[in-house]
């Protein structure tokens, strides 16, 4: 009796798929109100629901696709609003299954999306968006999210996007992610072709992906598979190597970046008035407060300007830290130049007191920043290699920051002066060099590239008003390694600390690399006191 | 550079013999403390400064709310309360003189504080030594039972393993991998240790894990998150991240991880120490799904949430508190709920004497904000409460998605460590 009615109904699909036109291939039409109660129900049926969406995007009618791919975003969302006859989307207050305007009845519950099932309805939501979405650039976006679990792509939905889209060069996209997902297909040279897409971007995930096929039957009994399989390990491999050692120098450079714009303002005064300024770092952290006040500034003055914050702010956060850094040095350090311990002492003092002012003005809490598009994501270059925009902002910010203080060092008079007051104070004097003035100004420069340094760091740490301490020791690692008052030997010791740093890490873990680094300094310095680049002449 | 002279310093020293010969003729500002009548004093151990700032200087003014409520029904023993604040300024030593301070000077009848387990550690033989109170707010690893201490939040056994089972079992993500990341300290230590023997009573092979420690303060996470993305490459299940560091490395750990653009759905995060305040300064668009385990989240439903919400941005109004009356976490809960179980164990007992009041711990129950009504036996000094995990949203926030059906009763020492 069972088998017989089993029979019936296989014969009766199988009569259905035979004489439904394609369009109309499912074996059923959507059950619209049965899936709005399976995403208003528990975890599992959520799930359910999501792969019913998944199914629809791919394979569902023209009606039902438009009807679904609302509910997918409004589920990630949290804007569908449960109540007792189904479900709202909040956007519009439509019913769920009618479409129909309604307000929700009592407190409608917004269903969360368990972590196993976001990914399911992220997939979903790409789907419709590859298949309807009018803007080519949502289109674009949606095959990237599917480009990442390509295992879950619903059949056929990569083609019916491709015959779809108008676009030639998303469709050879779409075309090339189908091929991709092609690597457990049956047909042997779609295997093969999809074994050549997955290793054009080698990374970690695809060699599991690839070193998994070996043990495929087909590895023994196909030599040419075996051969593109081999082929693609070995290409994969190469890749994450290269991509591996790109990684740790852009690490490296990164982490140097952020080294050399802490230590530069001090390397100036440092090696001008052999003044230790305790108080670098929180001018660092002034410098990210003026940063952020600039961002605030925008948003009430000129919202369309918010994003390039990052840019406006560098002349405010230069002048500003500047202008402090002055008034420091006319106020306080220039009484205490004949006594260093005391200036010490008298930085440490005003660290404290700006960062409690600051404590007291804005609070403890982490400022929050807007994160403009180019300081925000990555993208991925080769094997692991990701290449992420805020730590470029930072390295490309530090590389011109050096351009321009060497210019400013080397190529001006005002440089010229710097020079000659740090190799001799006396006799710079004796010339007719104003030497009073030049400190201040020195100060001022010094003080300027912290507030810099802070503003360059403000998409990369968290600001609040301790951020400063972070930074005062590495500096002072970096000048005292490079040598007192240089740049090039800033520049180097920074390089060399950030690498040895991102070298040591992934090995003995980040807590050794410090100590390990810290011992290298002092061996090294033991060796040369004077550090890597030691200024000629007579000192003082 | 203050000089003595030597009238200054003999008046100076006069006066202190005066004070020490014959406390009856004090000023009354300085009797109060020995009067019967005068108010009873607390005594809070949360730093306003350093790198733990941000979180622990809020509970002060917890603490100071919760006083103030008592205060308006009252008092306690017909005595009001009243709170005393020292900052530690995030240093672990200091946590320990201030509290010596506080028990010999001021004479505080209980102690509320401490974050990190380190800074507990050190105030523990103080608050022995001393015979004193001390109600510690956060959740923690367990291992210690002090009879001097309450520790008003759970050990690993009613917060971690439930959020690790979670992750592991079919409603989570069948979680298979684990990269353990902490801060180099005992709490992230001890609580990985107890995680790996957990895992090895569960057969789960050594290979399936891995363990890295940053120094406090750390913040440039990038080689880190490089040998996350390799850790999780190299297949073999769905890996997850168990976040132990604190203070600051959390949001810097998060940007970095978002930065390079792994998803929740990719490698979940379970910030064992992420709270809502950690998330201020983030973008949090690129890290929804994320997850935490707590035994309060701000979206706890109810009355007692409800109210305790309401009075907190009242008071953070009233007061200039300079802390979001709007964000609302965990410890800052705890801290309410020590205060008001202290209170009641005080009540009870009649006497703020330490061991009278340490008797009347058995029974205490209170409806915790949570909307749990958390409790303690006689059997130790823990409490029990529920326990929430939360995933972070968009709006720098953490949604429920999973909460215990009761209290679990509390575990002090784990067979797995």
């Amino acid at each position: 009796m069972k088998l017989a009615r089993s029979a019936l109904l296989l014969a009766g699909l199988a009569g259905a798929l035979l004489l439904a036109p394609p369009a109309r291939a499912q074996a059923q039409a959507l059950d619209r109100a049965g899936l709005v109660q399976e995403l208003c129900g528990d975890a599992g049926a959520m799930g359910r629901a999501g792969a019913t969406l998944a199914a629809t995007a791919a394979a569902g009618s023209d009606e039902d696709r438009a009807w679904a791919a609302p509910l997918a975003r409004a589920a990630i969302d949290r804007k569908l609003g449960c109540d007792e006859t189904g479900a709202v989307l909040e956007e519009g207050g439509l019913d769920a299954v009618t479409r129909t305007p309604r307000a929700a009845t009592g407190t409608p519950r917004a269903p969360l999306l368990s972590l196993r099932n976001r990914p399911v309805f992220e997939l979903g939501d790409a789907a419709f968006a590859l298949r309807g979405a009018p803007d080519p650039a949502r289109r674009a976006a949606a095959l990237k999210t599917l480009e990442r679990r390509p295992a879950l792509i619903p059949e056929r939905l990569l083609d019916r996007a491709a015959e779809a889209e108008t676009d030639a060069g998303l469709k050879e996209q779409i075309d090339t992610l189908a091929q991709t997902a092609a690597l457990n297909a049956a047909d042997p040279a779609a295997r093969i072709r999809a074994i050549g897409r997955v290793a054009e971007n080698p990374s970690r995930r695809a060699l599991t992906r690839i070193s998994a096929l070996a043990r495929d039957p087909a590895y023994e009994a196909n030599p040419e598979f075996r051969a593109a399989v081999d082929a693609a390990t070995a290409r994969i491999e190469r890749g994450i190597a290269i991509g591996d050692a790109l990684a740790t120098l852009y690490n490296g450079l990164s982490f140097a970046s952020i080294l050399f714009m802490a230590a530069i303002g001090l390397a100036i005064i440092f090696g001008l008035m052999g003044v230790i300024n305790l108080a670098q770092g929180e001018l660092i952290m002034i410098g990210a407060y003026v940063t952020w006040l600039v961002q605030q500034g925008l948003r009430a003055v000129a919202p369309g300007l918010l994003d390039w914050y990052l840019i406006l702010a560098i002349p405010v956060a230069f002048l500003v830290t500047a202008a402090i850094g002055i008034a420091l040095e006319a106020s306080l350090l220039r009484h205490l130049y004949k006594r260093p311990l005391m200036s010490l002492l008298a930085t440490w003092a005003v660290s404290l007191f700006l960062m409690n002012l600051v404590r007291v003005v804005f609070g403890t809490q982490n400022l929050q920043f807007e994160t403009p598009f180019y300081v925000t994501g990555g993208v991925p270059v080769i094997g692991d290699f990701i290449f992420t925009w805020n730590r470029m902002f930072a390295i490309a910010f530090a590389a011109l920051t050096l351009a321009l203080t060497w210019a400013l060092v080397r190529r001006t008079p005002f440089g010229l002066n710097i020079r000659a007051v740090t190799q001799n104070r006396d006799m710079a004097a004796c010339i007719g060099i104003p030497t009073r003035r030049v400190d201040m100004m020195a100060f001022g420069l010094g003080s300027g590239l912290a507030g810099l340094a802070g503003l360059a760091l403000s998409p990369i740490y968290s600001v609040n008003p301790q951020m400063g301490q972070n930074f005062i020791i590495d500096a002072f690692m970096v000048v005292v390694l490079g040598g007192v008052g240089t740049i090039a030997g800033t520049v180097v010791a920074a390089l060399g600390i950030g690498q040895i740093n991102v070298l040591i890490e992934p090995l003995w873990g980040a807590v050794a690399a410090k100590v390990i680094v810290l011992l290298m300094i002092i061996a090294f310095l033991q060796w040369r006191p004077e550090g890597l680049f030691a200024v000629k002449g007579r000192r003082k | 550079m203050v000089k003595f002279s030597r009238r200054s310093l003999l008046q100076a020293s006069g006066l202190a013999a005066v004070g020490l010969a014959s406390p009856l003729s004090a000023p009354a500002f300085l009797r109060g403390a020995q009067a019967q009548s005068g108010p009873v004093k607390l005594g809070c151990l949360f730093s306003s400064s350093g790198t733990m700032a941000n979180l622990e200087g809020r509970l002060n003014y917890v603490v100071k709310m919760a006083a103030e409520e008592i205060n308006a029904k009252g008092g306690v023993n017909g005595r009001t309360i009243d709170v005393l604040v020292s900052d530690p300024a995030s240093d672990w030593p200091l946590y320990a003189q201030s509290a010596k301070q506080m028990l010999q000077q001021e004479k505080v009848s209980a102690l509320f504080g401490c974050w990190t387990s380190v800074s507990r550690k050190t105030v523990l033989p103080v608050v022995e030594q001393e015979n004193a109170l001390l109600y510690y707010p956060l959740h923690f690893e367990g291992d210690e039972n002090s009879k001097n201490v309450v520790y008003v939040n759970s050990p690993p056994a009613s917060s971690v393993l439930p959020a690790v089972d979670y992750l592991m079992g079919e409603e989570g993500v069948s979680a298979k991998r684990f990269f353990m990341l902490g801060s180099d300290y005992v709490w992230p230590r001890t609580i990985n240790k107890q995680l790996k023997g957990y895992w090895k009573s569960k057969g789960i092979p050594e290979s399936a894990w891995k363990e890295e420690y940053v120094p406090f303060g750390f913040s440039n996470f990038q080689t880190l998150v490089n040998q996350i993305r390799a850790f999780a490459d190299e297949g073999g299940g769905q890996p997850v991240v168990i976040l132990t560091v604190v203070g600051n490395s959390i949001p810097d750990f998060m940007r970095e991880f978002a930065n390079q653009g792994i998803l929740a759905t990719d490698i979940p995060v379970l910030g064992l120490d992420m709270v809502e305040a950690d998330l201020e300064g983030l973008d949090t668009a690129k890290l929804v799904g994320h997850l935490n385990c707590w035994a309060y989240l701000q979206n706890a439903k109810g009355p007692a949430n409800e109210a305790f919400l309401n009075n907190w941005a009242g008071y953070v109004k009233a007061n200039n508190v300079p802390f979001s009356g709007t964000v609302s976490i965990d410890p800052m809960v705890s801290a309410y709920d020590s205060v008001h179980l202290w209170a009641m164990a005080a009540a009870k007992a009649g006497s703020f004497d330490v061991p009278e009041v340490s008797k009347a711990f058995a029974g205490l129950t209170f409806d915790c904000p949570s909307g749990y009504k958390i409790s303690m036996t006689g059997e130790n000094n823990y409490v029990a409460r529920g326990v929430f995990i939360g995933s972070v949203n968009d709006a720098q926030g953490f949604d429920i998605l999973w909460q215990s059906k009761d209290t679990p009763k509390p575990v002090p020492f784990s067979p797995y460590g």
